[in-house]
């Protein structure tokens, strides 16, 4: 999956699961601001990307995510590792 | 079984009349299992039956239960203080009476840091009672 498949999927099911608009997903946008998370709803982004991706990212993965773009960074990596 | 009657309650914060669990019959990472019997004293019973809500917080004892268990096979200590964060996809089929016997099954669907994702369901003579997500932090 390259960057541009990660980003459309991504979108996808983050807009779908956490009910905001698409076009708010943008890379240099604050992931959390964004889609509202609270500290419980990380359990339920963790399952959705284990759903939609395959892998399952920890507490620590996030630690280096502000942006939608980190986000992606995370992905590529973790996709990457499971290649 | 894993914990019988007389000693649950190492492994929960719960005291009478409010533990709403008998025994721990399995616990391993991915899950857990409890029974429960219900008494004539039980404080939850109304003309005979208990409530829903009983049977949430049957799910949530069966949780503090199996976690505290399991923990305390890793020797962090028997019982731990959790939450419940919030409970989704609720669905109640049937309430049980006075004398019935409650299974409880616990399925860990996801952790994220001190936050588990459960999925429980709680059935009597194999009919389903009630079922649910829900989010447990541990503290």
């Amino acid at each position: 999956m390259n960057r541009e498949e990660i980003i459309s999927t991504t979108k996808r099911f983050l807009s779908e699961e956490f009910e905001v608009d698409e076009n708010t997903i943008l890379p240099d946008n604050n992931l959390q601001k964004t889609l509202d998370l609270d500290s419980l709803d990380y359990v339920d982004l963790v399952v959705v990307i284990e759903e939609n991706l395959g892998f399952k990212p920890t507490a620590d993965d996030f630690k280096a995510v502000d942006t939608f773009d980190d986000f992606y960074n995370l992905v590529e990596q973790k996709l990457a590792e499971l290649a | 079984m894993l914990i019988d009657k007389q000693n649950i309650t190492r492994f929960i914060p719960q005291r009478f009349p409010f533990v709403m669990i008998d025994e721990l019959v399995k616990a391993d990472e991915s899950g857990f299992e409890s029974s429960f019997k219900i008494d004539d004293d039980n404080l939850f019973l109304n003309e005979g039956i208990l409530s829903e809500s009983s049977l949430v917080e049957n799910i949530a004892q069966t949780c503090a239960a199996g976690f505290g268990y399991v923990n305390s096979l890793k020797g962090e200590g028997e019982g731990q203080l959790g939450f419940i964060g919030a409970v989704s996809r609720l669905s109640v089929e049937k309430l049980p009476a006075t004398g019935a016997t409650i299974s409880t099954k616990i399925e860990v669907l996801s952790t994220f840091d001190a936050i588990h994702l459960i999925q429980g369901t709680a059935s009597s003579e194999g009919e389903k009672l009630v079922e649910c997500q829900m989010k447990i932090v541990i503290a």
